[in-house]
């Protein structure tokens, strides 16, 4: 065999195991979406909205009390972290640039955005939960916003980033001062990719589990009080799927759907706001 | 009048920006502050002491960074390869009617919560290792390979975005040599995207070892070190999410807030190394 | 309608009829076209953007392979066998006919490694001949007193023209028959443009050469034989003297007084 034959064998080997290996890979997350498409359909019906948790062989029991604990806690991130992660890119883009400043900034939000979520949960546990001396929804949301803060704040940056320089200039030849340069002109030309920015992270701190294991932690039932103890999707779902009671394995795989479908429309909703952008 | 806006808005953005800093700074601080007690009865002893005995009022870390790194490796051998392979597919082999919504939807799933991946791991993959290796299913082998399952889609992602980056003009010249596919691939694009593609693994790496949700519902919480990777076993996050609502002693929740430390100067690292050597930022002319 | 001069020497390649079809295009790019290619000499392909000249010139390796989709139709023939049959002969296709980009193509490796490339591809191991065929390749491009010092270094960290004569290096350590240039030097700077050009012409000694350009007083300075295409079809062929002093066809002619293009 010539040195080129055998290429040609080794090259048909090596494509064959990659289109092997992206079988195995495409596959394994094949099942896992199947699996979470049959059981929670299987397990979605009205009495998920309209009931709350009950114990176990309870016939009348739902997820009404982990969705609107999930929205309150989720919602309240989301008011106070997407204008702080805003103004904070704002900081970057507009006045930081490259200044020493600026550039740990991003290198430390970059970090902070890989950093394990469960630490975020000690931290607040320890500034927030103990002194208090009980869990509550307000440490829950505590936790979310610091978690959604940097993503916010890059994306914002590296969107803000985009806007050409002559829109700024040509406000700026106007006369105008500078921060109605940015809230008029600059936050205009970027505002399909910071709304973007925004689905994304709250697709992100949405299904965080392990930072609210110990902050809002749980409740079995309807609690609107932020103040209290609060339930989640997310840690009801883990709470219901290690639980030995089928019914709530149940209401867990209906959590999960749920919260799946609800993370997948934000992110594909944030890309076709990109790709609009685009076209 | 425009200029008293004008500052208060640019100050306004400039201390919110600096909070993050500060944040940063003020996790450190309380996760050692809580861990003084911790420190001060063990010692440098904390991270080699294999016995983690709250009724005892002992605590040893080893199992639980032993479990950390060994899940994580396990995750690691088996997505490098499988991430390579994907990324390969997408970037090189497969038909263009195939590229994009095989891209996408790896991407998609790259955004599908954690603890989705740790419940599907405990219903469908937990009675597979237990019919294969025998045990009881709940191992540190089952958090190695969820953990490789979760973290796939993210590395093949980044993989096969980093290969894409080489200029099809340098990939033609390899071909216009004579070069196979595979020739191209190994000489020209992998040589290409090395930074990026050895700085994603990494990353992936720094997630996974931070990762609670997956391996949480399958590794058991066991504080022993076995050889045995069919036996159960903990990571420093698993052991956390399940302890941390637990504690009742001071000293028990100072051991568990100094794994908290360890564990996030342990991502930390792993994360600059990626960041600072292999990622570094593009900066935008 | 076209006017295409008999060659009489021996030919290097021969077209006939050949069709080109992009993936997904409705009309070819390349309508029937016939054209021999002298050997040993140097053939330059003119003519306005998107006139198929590249088009043309990336047949020749069956570049086009790369992309799915696209469509040959006709005969190239090389060496009495039509290059658009054989399906898993690319590789000895392309180690035989070479080809030079538009921008320098250094890998990411050392000028060694670079230029060895092509050789190793071919499964030669030797030590002694990898290093006496680099010296050789690199003297052969006029780059060798140049980086004679430096070996080892990253290929990358040399001048474009630089870079652009150790792509002529790496395609000729491999002897190819044929060497295809497509506006190689496009990127350059007007010295290392002169550097190029009097390189081609050195090298037709020894491969044929087929040169695409947009700079029709380059193929008047190197060229032998040129062809002016346009949309798709070859116009003319003639030899470069002539058909620049004396074109045959209005278009030609129109084309090369600067009336359109």
């Amino acid at each position: 065999m010539t040195h080129t034959q055998k290429r040609i064998v080794i090259n048909r080997v090596v494509m064959t195991l990659s289109t092997l290996s992206a079988v195995i890979g495409i596959g394994f997350l094949l099942w896992i979406l199947s699996v979470l498409v049959i059981n929670g359909v299987d397990a979605l019906s009205w009495s998920i909205f309209s009931e709350e948790g009950a114990p176990p062989g309870y016939e009348e029991s739902g997820l009404k009390h982990a969705l609107i604990g999930q929205l309150m806690i989720v919602g309240v991130a989301t008011i106070v972290g997407v204008p702080l992660g805003i103004l904070a890119g704002t900081y970057l883009s507009e006045y930081g640039q490259k200044s020493k400043l600026a550039e740990t900034i991003r290198d430390i939000s970059d970090i902070m955005m890989s950093a394990p979520s469960i630490v975020i949960g000690a931290f607040v546990y320890a500034i927030v939960v103990a002194p208090m001396g009980h869990f509550s929804g307000w440490a829950g949301s505590i936790a979310l916003t610091i978690i959604m803060l940097p993503i916010i704040l890059r994306t914002t940056d590296d969107m803000l980033q985009l806007v050409p320089s002559t829109l700024r200039e040509a406000a700026f030849a106007l006369g105008a001062p500078k921060y109605k340069v940015i809230t008029q002109v600059v936050y205009r030309g970027a505002k399909a990719g910071i709304l973007t920015g925004i689905l994304l992270g709250v697709a992100r701190v949405a299904g965080e589990t392990a930072p609210l294991l110990f902050t809002s932690f749980n409740d079995n039932f309807l609690n609107t009080d932020m103040n209290e103890p609060m339930a989640s999707l997310t840690v009801t779902m883990y709470n219901y799927a290690t639980s030995p009671y089928e019914d709530w394995q149940k209401l867990g795989w209906a959590a999960a759907f749920i919260l799946s479908m609800f993370i997948l429309s934000l992110n594909i909703l944030g890309r076709l706001f990109i790709m609009k952008k685009k076209s | 009048m425009n200029t008293t806006i004008d500052r208060l808005f640019a100050n306004t953005t400039k201390i919110i920006a600096l909070a993050i800093l500060l944040i940063v700074a003020w996790i450190f601080a309380t996760l050692l502050d809580h861990s003084m007690e911790s420190l001060k009865a063990f010692g440098f002893d904390f991270i080699t002491e294999s016995k983690w005995a709250p009724n005892l009022e002992k605590f040893g870390a080893l199992p639980a960074i032993y479990g950390s790194v060994i899940s994580t490796f396990l995750a690691m051998i088996l997505a490098v390869p499988l991430a390579i392979g994907v990324a390969i597919f997408l970037s090189e082999l497969a038909p263009a009617k195939l590229k994009s919504p095989v891209g996408v939807s790896i991407e998609l799933l790259a955004a599908i919560p954690s603890v989705i991946y740790g419940m599907w791991g405990l219903f469908y993959f937990v009675p597979i290792i237990r019919d294969v290796f025998g045990g009881i299913g709940i191992s540190m082998l089952t958090a190695g390979i969820v953990l490789s399952i979760m973290i796939l889609p993210f590395m093949a992602a980044v993989t096969r975005d980093a290969m894409n980056t080489t200029p099809d003009i340098l990939k033609e010249s390899a071909y216009a040599l004579g070069g196979t596919k595979w020739d191209v691939i190994k000489d020209i694009v992998i040589p290409y995207a090395k930074a990026g593609i050895i700085g994603s693994f990494i990353l992936a790496l720094g997630r996974a070892i931070g990762e609670t949700m997956a391996v949480t519902f399958v590794m058991g919480n066991v504080h022993k070190i076995s050889i045995d990777l069919t036996a159960p076993a903990t990571s420093i996050p698993v052991t956390l999410a399940n302890e941390f609502t637990e504690a009742d002693t001071d000293l028990y929740y100072s051991s568990l807030f100094e794994l908290s430390l360890l564990l996030l100067i342990i991502s930390f690292t792993i994360i600059s190394v990626a960041k600072f050597y292999f990622l570094r930022r593009k900066r935008v002319a | 309608m076209a006017t295409i001069i008999d060659i009489t020497e021996e030919k290097a390649l021969e077209v006939k009829d050949f069709e080109f079809t992009y993936a997904g295009a409705d009309a070819p790019s390349i309508k029937k076209l016939t054209m021999p290619i002298a050997k040993n000499s140097i053939t330059a392909l003119i003519g306005p953007s998107g006139c198929g000249k590249t088009t043309l010139l990336r047949s020749f390796n069956r570049m086009h392979d790369l992309y799915p989709g696209n469509e040959y139709a006709g005969e190239i023939l090389f060496k009495n066998k039509n290059i658009l049959t054989s399906k898993e002969d690319l590789i000895n296709l392309r180690i035989q006919i070479g080809m030079i980009f538009q921008k320098p193509t250094a890998f990411p490796m050392s000028i060694f490694d670079n230029v060895a490339y092509g050789m190793r591809l071919q499964g030669i191991k030797n030590k002694i001949e990898l290093q006496d065929r680099v010296e050789k390749a690199l003297q052969d491009a006029a780059i060798w007193k140049e980086v004679k010092d430096r070996l080892k270094h990253d290929a990358n960290g040399l001048s474009g023209g630089q870079q652009q004569r150790l792509c002529i290096a790496r395609a000729v350590a491999v002897e190819p028959e044929v060497l295809l240039f497509d506006e190689p030097t496009s990127a350059l700077d007007p010295i290392s443009t002169a550097g190029i050009e009097e390189l081609i012409v050195e090298l037709r000694e020894r491969v044929s050469i087929i040169i695409v350009t947009h700079n029709m007083q380059q193929a008047a300075r190197v060229s032998d034989y040129t062809g002016f295409m346009y949309l798709g079809e070859l116009i003319e062929l003639g030899k470069t003297e002539e058909l620049f002093v004396t074109p045959k066809e209005k278009l030609t002619e129109e084309y090369i007084t600067g009336k359109f293009g």
